[in-house]
């Protein structure tokens, strides 16, 4: 899978870094490795040990805060990748530059790791608070089928506690500030009419979707527009086809009632860790079929229409 | 004729290659693609020769397919299985009747993979350890298999440093007051020499042999035979004791191996000799955990050169004389230019003492 190599991908949540163990990753067909170093900075490397190909997360994180591959121990810094030490060889220890991993970039804020293969692209900037509630899935299934699955139908791919995706849409897919911006209308579960018959719906899932990246932020409102729930989706194209997804969610202002109490207590959200291939075979493409347009669109206009500093 | 690869540690890749003239330059031995190459005319084990009965057994190498069994105490290697209907052709490797060339020797079963008409006993790697006739007890031999091809395991086991940190639990760790590597060669095997000066005891000798001391002296070989992928692993501990081992990696597919393993621990104590052939088990398992993700990324040409370090001497030479041997075979020249049934004990430091047979 060829990717855009400038794109910040959410890769990890900040808990799952940590300097006891590496955490294998994957952009893509790039595998990365992933620690927290002595200062407690994340830092990412390709994971493959220029020497002979090991995995690097296979390997231990040291004191001294360099990731040591377990095969012949050989160590590189997180920062710029280059080799540090070789066991045995007290008398060299200074290498040339040739000898280092791929080192790639790294930015940690509001509760996700991202990383850029590009380590000389510019951090992109996130104003977004750290949710307390968090999950990682995988699902086999590709990165832009996954986007097309939420934008179809969102219980595909996850489930509200309470609430019930409704098939009509308040706002079909639109470009805002170089998003792609749907809202949906969404009914109170497990009681409620049919929703083709109803008039008034009480709630609505609002998602903001990175057109390249495809993170999203959902927003579920009731029809007072109190902010429910908050939540980022971060999907990130893995290794043979796999979608790689972490988010992060919490809930909003307290909603009152039986219904309001449904959404409180534990979290509310749950992400699926597998799509029914059943439904998503019979499931018509009609908000994707329209956002792939949307999407080529945005992506042939100039840059800065979908920066991603600013948009994500 | 052995040469002696004496080449200093260098990190240039564009480096002279090592002492010898090789056609083959280190930018080439550093993007190897092991998973090409395919050795032929060479004897390959491929049983331990009580594994071979009335009953045939399958196995493989390069795919190919063996069927051993016994008739009248001799074995047969067929490429059919006396049951099977033959409808697919006989390969170039087998007789008239689809029978590969075997014998038995050290107590392990040999196939003959190539000219049938090239097969030659002479060509059948020395292992002077092992009696000839074979006969050592069963519990010193195991079969193991690797998820990765016979040259990565191979390599895995040339390059000794990688025990230090994957086999530490069983061997001991680095530390050590000094470290030696020295590397010998000819066209058909390549021999590195390990010494280590006060290395931490291992522990499976601290346990089962009752050394005491913190420390002890080691030398370790490792002998490739190159196209059988055939290794002698012989490491004399002082204080311990002299453990010689025949660690086949035959091909049974270009990205498995199997391991016919043998070691002689008849010279150790009882325990020790129950012991530490059990550690095939262990330690094969522990180079799995790196081999087999390592040898995917070794199928398909890349770029990107590997790095190495003076340890890696042997390893490079490893890696240039199979491409050597390789490109020979290309080429239609299947010819022995080294004699690997010659007795390698002096090669190896075998204290031959301790291995009358």
């Amino acid at each position: 899978m060829s990717l855009d190599t400038d794109l910040w991908w959410a890769v990890a949540r900040s808990e799952e870094v940590t300097s006891k163990k590496p955490l294998s990753v994957d952009i893509g067909d790039q595998p990365v490795v992933l620690w927290r170093d002595h200062q407690g900075i994340a830092r990412a490397l390709e994971d493959r040990c220029p020497h002979r190909r090991a995995p690097l997360s296979l390997g231990c994180i040291r004191d001294n805060g360099l990731i040591q591959c377990g095969y012949h121990g050989w160590s590189y810094d997180g920062e710029t990748g280059r080799l540090k030490e070789i066991p045995n060889m007290k008398d060299q220890q200074k290498f040339p530059p040739l000898y280092k991993a791929n080192a790639f970039g790294v930015s940690e804020q509001a509760g996700f790791v991202r990383v850029c293969l590009n380590p000389k692209a510019e951090a992109p900037l996130s104003a977004d608070p750290k949710y307390g509630y968090i999950g990682t899935v995988n699902v086999s299934c590709s990165h832009q089928e996954y986007l097309d699955a939420l934008y179809d139908d969102p219980a595909l791919i996850l489930a509200i506690r309470g609430v019930r995706f409704s098939p009509y849409i308040m706002s079909e897919l639109h470009e805002e500030g170089g998003m792609l911006v749907m809202e949906r209308s969404c009914q109170w579960h497990p009681l409620h009419w049919p929703s083709h018959f109803v008039a008034e719906f009480p709630l609505t899932l609002l998602t903001r979707t990175h057109p390249l990246t495809g993170e999203t932020h959902l927003t579920l409102r009731d029809d007072a527009f109190n902010d429910l729930l908050h939540a980022v989706l971060s999907p990130v194209p893995a290794a043979r086809g796999v979608t790689a997804v972490r988010w992060r969610a919490e809930l909003g202002v307290r909603r009152p009632g039986l219904r309001g109490a449904m959404l409180r207590g534990v979290n509310p959200l749950t992400v699926l860790s597998s799509i029914d291939g059943s439904k998503l075979r019979t499931t018509k493409p009609t908000v994707s079929l329209h956002g792939e347009d949307l999407r080529n669109a945005l992506l042939d206009a100039p840059q800065d229409t979908h920066d991603q500093t600013v948009a994500a | 004729m052995l040469d002696i690869a004496d080449r200093p540690a260098s990190h240039d890749d564009n480096s002279a290659p090592p002492a010898g003239g090789s056609p083959i330059a280190m930018n080439v031995v550093n993007r190897w693609v092991p998973h090409n190459i395919v050795m032929r005319d060479s004897w390959f084990p491929v049983a331990h020769d009580y594994s071979v009965t009335g009953k045939p057994v399958r196995r493989a190498v390069y795919s190919n397919p063996i069927f051993l069994w016994r008739d009248n105490g001799g074995v047969v290697a067929s490429e059919f299985h006396p049951n099977e209907r033959v409808v697919r052709d006989k390969s170039d490797y087998t007789d008239a009747r689809g029978r590969y060339p075997v014998m038995e020797h050290y107590g392990v079963v040999w196939i003959w993979l190539g000219n049938p008409l090239a097969a030659d006993p002479r060509h059948l790697p020395s292992l002077p350890f092992l009696p000839p006739k074979g006969g050592l007890p069963r519990h010193m031999t195991a079969t193991v298999r690797f998820e990765s091809s016979a040259p990565i395991s191979l390599e895995n086991l040339i390059d000794l440093t990688h025990a230090d940190f994957l086999h530490a639990d069983v061997v001991g760790d680095e530390r050590s007051d000094s470290e030696t590597i020295e590397t010998f060669y000819d066209s058909e095997t390549v021999t590195m020499v390990r010494t280590c000066v006060n290395k931490s005891v291992a522990p499976v000798m601290k346990f089962f042999s009752g050394i005491r001391q913190p420390t002890q002296n080691v030398r370790q070989v490792i002998r490739i035979y190159l196209r059988s992928h055939c290794a002698i692993a012989y490491g004399r501990f002082s204080p311990g004791d002299d453990v010689p081992l025949f660690h086949p990696c035959t091909p049974e597919t270009r990205d498995r191996t199997r391991m016919e393993m043998v070691m002689n621990t008849s010279n150790a104590g009882r325990m020790f000799s129950y012991v530490m052939p059990k550690a095939g088990y262990k330690v094969s398992r522990q180079d799995s955990y790196m081999t087999s993700p390592q040898s995917p990324r070794y199928m398909r040409h890349t770029d990107r050169k590997d790095l190495h370090s003076k340890f890696d001497q042997a390893g490079q030479r490893y890696r240039m004389a199979m491409m050597e041997l390789a490109d020979r075979q290309a080429k239609g020249d299947f010819a022995y230019r080294d004699n690997v049934s010659a007795d390698c004990s002096d090669i190896i430091g075998l204290r031959k003492e301790l291995f009358q047979f």
